[in-house]
């Protein structure tokens, strides 16, 4: 069934089928005319034999005169006698006879002409206005042998030549099809994000409006993704400067105020002023981990950007954060921002959720990068739902509930899946995973 | 410190340069890369606060001009573009640090401190000044006596004075740190701050050098 769904397969199948069919048709063909041959050639013999042997035979009986008895003809040699005969004169008696002739055979031959039996084929010879009559008989076996072993000559190269031809069709299927079988491969390779044109060389005709309509679609869906990311981004700009200009106004209202409630209003306001800031910030980075294209157009060193990330947290969790970092450059078809979206999430992610003990970075040279943090084991079954929207894994609430969302968009961009595990040792831990090249 | 502040929306603007004077600095607020050119032009920085986008041009083009010049202004970009890339294209264009919008008030001060330390080639915001503990970062002085207060100007020349040390700094530099570029200048308020400082921290600790202005002492 699994090579009949296959292109080749049905191709190769399929002519094959045909081959063989068209074949035995032309051997069908072939026996029927064979057959027919053969019957006129062998009623021509027999029509000859009785020709011949009827004039020798009266010439014979009429010397001998009237009243002999029924004379056998003996061979000159021994053999097996294939058409057999006997001479009769106008009441039917039997006066010559070949020596392996069955007299049965010929006793109910009435008239000239052919004439087939159950198992003879018989002609029949009348001489000397009806006073003798030659019957010469053929066992129909002997037709049959003929006919079958004329066809089983016809069959047997057949049977070698088939194997030969359907290996001849298939290799000649599978060549021909080899520009289908590159494009094919070439789709099949290109992840779900990468959106640059196919450009395969040696392309049949018939391919290449395939391989034309392709480009085609994905460079529409690259514009439609790079209008999106560029929505996603000029909102977040755009929606950034307001913020910032009300976060600050309202710092300074906190800071000009007077004690009172007037001021503690404000630092309600500002309070609720960062988490919207957050919030927006969270819901931008998730819309553009979302929209794909996580991939650049080349690959970019890892390790400078996890630096400056690394930076950031110093300063801003100071001591909280250890980092395993290579030496050597990790290059990853990763887009640079979107790992320093994916590295920032996860982190947060540790230092909020996590126990108040350090959060472990790593990035291997291999480009596998993990983010642990000490905390309670997770269930199994809330590992699996940690990904989702404003997930928060229990009674912790001052995370934004997205941060493993976005994580898991930028790791779906890059064909990957995040791998959450917990425990990590002694019972307890959270940790994180993604590879990165 | 006398610092530049480049933005264009004037929301944030006022807010961020009330917070700086708030904080003892001295800031002009110019909204658009011109009037910024205008003040650089004519006065000297000791810290220029950028944001990107800008009505008549991009804060980066203004920075490289800058850098091309040859100025060491510490230079802090203040952005919406919150992009790696953008923020490694930023540091590398010459700029000191890089601040996303929106940002608390308070880290704003923390970095503007951070690279004026930086700047002095002192990055420890602990100094010690004779018998004198000064925190940079908190604007906290202790002496053995106990902690002594300043007030926001008084702060401000006492800082001038410790970012050179051992160099004169004349009345006008201390003005140019004290007053905004549309402030009016009273005639003495110099000498009357100077003469707070010396009560407060010791006669030794300020001494005036006649003709050309003042040096930080050894109280």
């Amino acid at each position: 069934m699994r090579l009949m769904q296959s292109l080749r397969g049905q191709l190769a199948v399929g002519v094959s089928a045909i081959l063989v069919l068209l074949w035995l048709g032309a051997v069908l063909g072939s026996a029927y005319v064979v057959r027919r041959e053969i019957d006129e050639s062998f009623d021509a013999a027999l029509q000859e034999t009785g020709d011949r042997i009827l004039p020798l035979a009266v010439v014979e009986l009429i010397a001998a005169g009237d009243g002999i008895a029924a004379q056998r003809i003996l061979p000159i040699t021994q053999h097996d006698e294939k058409i057999t005969y006997d001479v009769r004169d106008a009441s039917g008696k039997v006066l010559l006879y070949s020596h392996d002739a069955d007299p049965t055979v010929f006793d109910h031959i009435k008239g000239e002409g052919f004439f087939t039996t159950a198992d003879h084929r018989v002609f029949s010879r009348s001489a000397v206005s009806g006073q003798y009559t030659i019957q010469v008989a053929e066992p129909l076996t002997h037709r049959q042998t003929a006919l079958r072993e004329t066809i089983l000559a016809m069959l047997v190269p057949l049977g070698v030549l088939l194997p030969l031809s359907l290996f001849g069709v298939a290799l000649w299927v599978s060549l021909g099809l080899r520009p289908l079988s590159h494009l094919s491969v070439a789709l099949r390779l290109k992840g779900a994000d990468d959106l640059t044109p196919l450009a395969l060389d040696g392309l049949r005709t018939e391919l290449v409006p395939i391989e034309q309509a392709a480009n085609r679609l994905m460079a529409r869906l690259k514009r439609a993704l790079d209008a999106e990311r560029s929505f996603a981004a000029n909102a977040a700009h755009e929606l950034r400067t307001p913020i910032a200009a009300t976060l600050a106004q309202t710092q300074r209202l906190v800071a000009e105020s007077p004690e009172g409630p007037l001021r503690q209003r404000a630092v309600t306001v500002e309070a609720e002023l960062k988490r919207l800031a957050r919030l927006a910030e969270k819901l931008m980075q998730l819309a553009r981990a979302e929209g794909g294209a996580m991939l650049g157009t080349e690959h970019a060193d890892l390790v400078p950007i996890l630096h400056m990330v690394l930076t950031d947290f110093a300063r801003s969790s100071p001591g909280r954060v250890k980092a395993e970092v290579p030496t050597i450059p990790v290059p990853s078809r990763l887009d640079s921002d979107a790992f320093a979206v994916l590295a920032r999430n996860l982190i947060e992610n540790a230092l909020v959720h996590g126990s108040q003990s350090s959060v472990t970075v790593m990035l291997t040279a291999e480009g596998v990068f993990s983010v642990t943090n000490d905390c309670a084991p997770i269930p199994a079954e809330v590992l699996t739902t940690l990904t989702m929207r404003f997930e928060r894994a229990g009674a912790r609430s001052s995370g934004s509930g997205l941060g493993l969302a976005i994580a898991a968009g930028i790791a779906r961009g890059l064909g990957q899946d995040l791998s959450l595990r917990s425990p990590v040792a002694k019972d307890r831990g959270f940790q994180v995973t993604l590879a990165l090249t | 410190m006398r610092i530049l502040l480049i933005e264009d929306d004037t929301g944030l603007g006022f807010a961020v340069r009330d917070h700086i004077a708030a904080e003892g600095h001295v800031p002009d607020l110019a909204p658009s890369l011109s009037y910024a050119r205008d003040l650089t032009a004519t006065m000297a920085y000791d810290l220029i606060l950028l944001d990107l986008g800008l009505p008549d041009g991009r804060g980066l083009d203004f920075l490289k001009a800058l850098r091309a010049k040859g100025s060491v202004t510490p230079v802090m970009i203040l952005t919406a573009h919150d992009r790696i890339t953008e923020r490694i294209e930023g540091l590398n264009a010459g700029a000191d640090d890089y601040i996303v919008k929106p940002f608390d008030l308070a880290e704003l001060s923390a970095r503007i401190a951070a690279v004026a330390r930086r700047y002095t080639g002192n990055p420890n915001p602990l100094i010690t000044l004779g018998r004198l503990e000064i925190d940079l970062a908190s604007h906290a002085i202790h002496s053995p006596d106990g902690r002594i207060d300043l007030s926001q100007r008084e702060w401000v020349i006492f800082e001038v004075l410790l970012q050179r040390p051992g160099q004169i700094v004349s009345k006008s530099q201390i003005e140019d740190q004290l007053y905004s570029f549309d402030a009016e200048v009273e005639s003495n308020t110099i000498e009357v701050y100077i003469s707070r400082l010396r009560k407060k921290l010791g006669k030794e600790v300020v001494q005036t050098i006649r003709g050309l202005g003042y040096r930080l002492g050894m109280p």
